[in-house]
């Protein structure tokens, strides 16, 4: 299993209940072990029964966890901009430019951004201290998008940093008779800016897609819903060559019903079964059962413990 | 004279005939409207939805704002009165010079 593991799949289908048993269970391997909860929801704190902040909170030995949230992340770096903002431009302008900022921390796409800023944040910082970080993500769309960033945002910064280096340039040889400094260039506070950026766009990049360390798991249940969207998610993904490790089958039903509705419950199942058996051939295929009971910090090392058929 | 006199006394030399002559300002003034021009097409890609044109990568551009804040305005009323292409070719000629 790769370093950086993400769970993915369709509303509902038990990604929190999966990502959070594969992290104990990895954290008893004796993995040290990063568990980033990205779903709004935020239901980790809630399986461990722990309050897990925007921080990150040891749960067990081995084991750390982060709940991330864009909207938090957001509000960090307006407040920021707008602190740098105090020291550099005269009282008048700063009221008329924190109105722009407002805007901005309402339009669409802001706290995805920023979730994603955090998300590359600890894939790059945290991936030397830690020897595994699994990601439970928002449901399936959302993943693909982050997979698509560096790239979009790899070209954006790439034209920038050429058109502001022009700039810099034309000016330092209208002011040294032709002459062009090449320290005005390095010493731009703008181009500073962009350079950061970039590099840490590149180093996630590099980790995802040219070291090969990221890794699919996706979370399905024996239905028809959840198994079409993970066929599409998956060819998306192995567009962007990120591999697909294996799937997990949640909820799978006791055997021996009794019942009438729920003999013909398990029979659908099987054949959904035998569905998902052909549609993803040569991924590994894992089966949890449908649970008794909520999962919760006192049953969730028996279920942690079933992953290891799994690995 | 030792060798730093004799330098800062040429330098003073060119710097005499350039004020004298003028020979720079012409090309000076072309390149600084050159490189308005590539500042001005720089701010737009960063804050292009202040004048409506959504920019999908508006948020990553809010950390400069800081250091642009200052341009900003007078980018807005430039990029606002761009109405005619003539009268803004024709403020390429410098006719006085």
């Amino acid at each position: 299993m790769n370093k950086i593991v993400f769970f993915g799949g369709k509303g509902g289908v038990g990604k929190t209940t999966c990502s959070a048993s594969y992290a104990v269970f990895s954290a008893k391997s004796g993995l040290k072990t990063l568990l980033v909860s990205t779903d709004p929801a935020h239901s980790t704190s809630d399986i461990f029964e722990k309050k897990i902040k925007n921080e990150i909170t040891n749960i067990l030995p081995n084991l750390d966890a982060i709940e991330i949230s864009g909207e938090k992340e957001s509000k960090i770096y307006m407040d920021n901009v707008k602190i740098s903002l105090k020291n550099v431009v005269s009282p008048v302008i700063v009221k008329e430019i924190n109105k722009q900022i407002d805007a901005a921390s309402i339009s669409p796409g802001t706290e995805e951004a920023a979730l994603f800023d955090k998300m590359i944040e600890i894939i790059t910082e945290k991936n030397d201290e830690y020897d595994r970080i699994i990601f439970d993500t928002a449901p399936t769309g959302h993943t693909v998008r982050l997979l698509t960033l560096p790239e979009l945002l790899g070209a954006w910064l790439d034209t920038l940093i050429k058109k502001r280096s022009k700039s810099v340039t034309l000016m330092s040889m209208a002011n040294h008779h032709g002459q062009t400094d090449k320290k005005d260039i390095d010493n731009d506070e703008v181009i500073k800016i962009l350079r950061k950026r970039y590099e840490k766009i590149n180093k996630a990049k590099k980790i995802m897609m040219e070291d090969k360390l990221l890794s699919f798991i996706f979370v399905i249940n024996a239905e028809k819903l959840p198994i079409d969207e993970t066929v599409k998610a998956i060819n998306i993904l192995e567009k962007y060559n990120v591999l697909v490790d294996g799937i997990v089958v949640n909820k799978i039903l006791p055997e021996n019903m009794k019942d009438d509705f729920w003999k013909s419950k398990k029979e659908q199942e099987q054949k959904y079964l035998d569905i998902i058996m052909e549609t993803f051939k040569g991924k590994k295929i894992f089966k949890l059962p449908l649970l008794q009971e909520d999962m919760k910090s006192n049953n969730i090392e028996n279920i942690a413990d079933k992953f290891s058929e799994f690995n | 004279m030792d060798n730093e006199k004799v330098k800062e006394f040429l330098n003073n030399f060119k710097l005499f005939f350039q004020g004298a002559t003028d020979f720079n300002r012409k090309s000076q003034s072309l390149l600084m409207k050159e490189s308005h021009n590539e500042m001005d097409d720089f701010i737009l890609l960063c804050f292009g939805d202040i004048l409506g044109i959504p920019i999908p990568t508006s948020y990553y551009s809010l950390e400069l704002l800081p250091l642009i804040a200052d341009d900003l305005d007078g980018w807005q009323r430039r990029m606002v009165s761009r109405l005619y292409i003539w009268g803004e070719k024709w403020g390429d000629f410098d006719l006085d010079a």
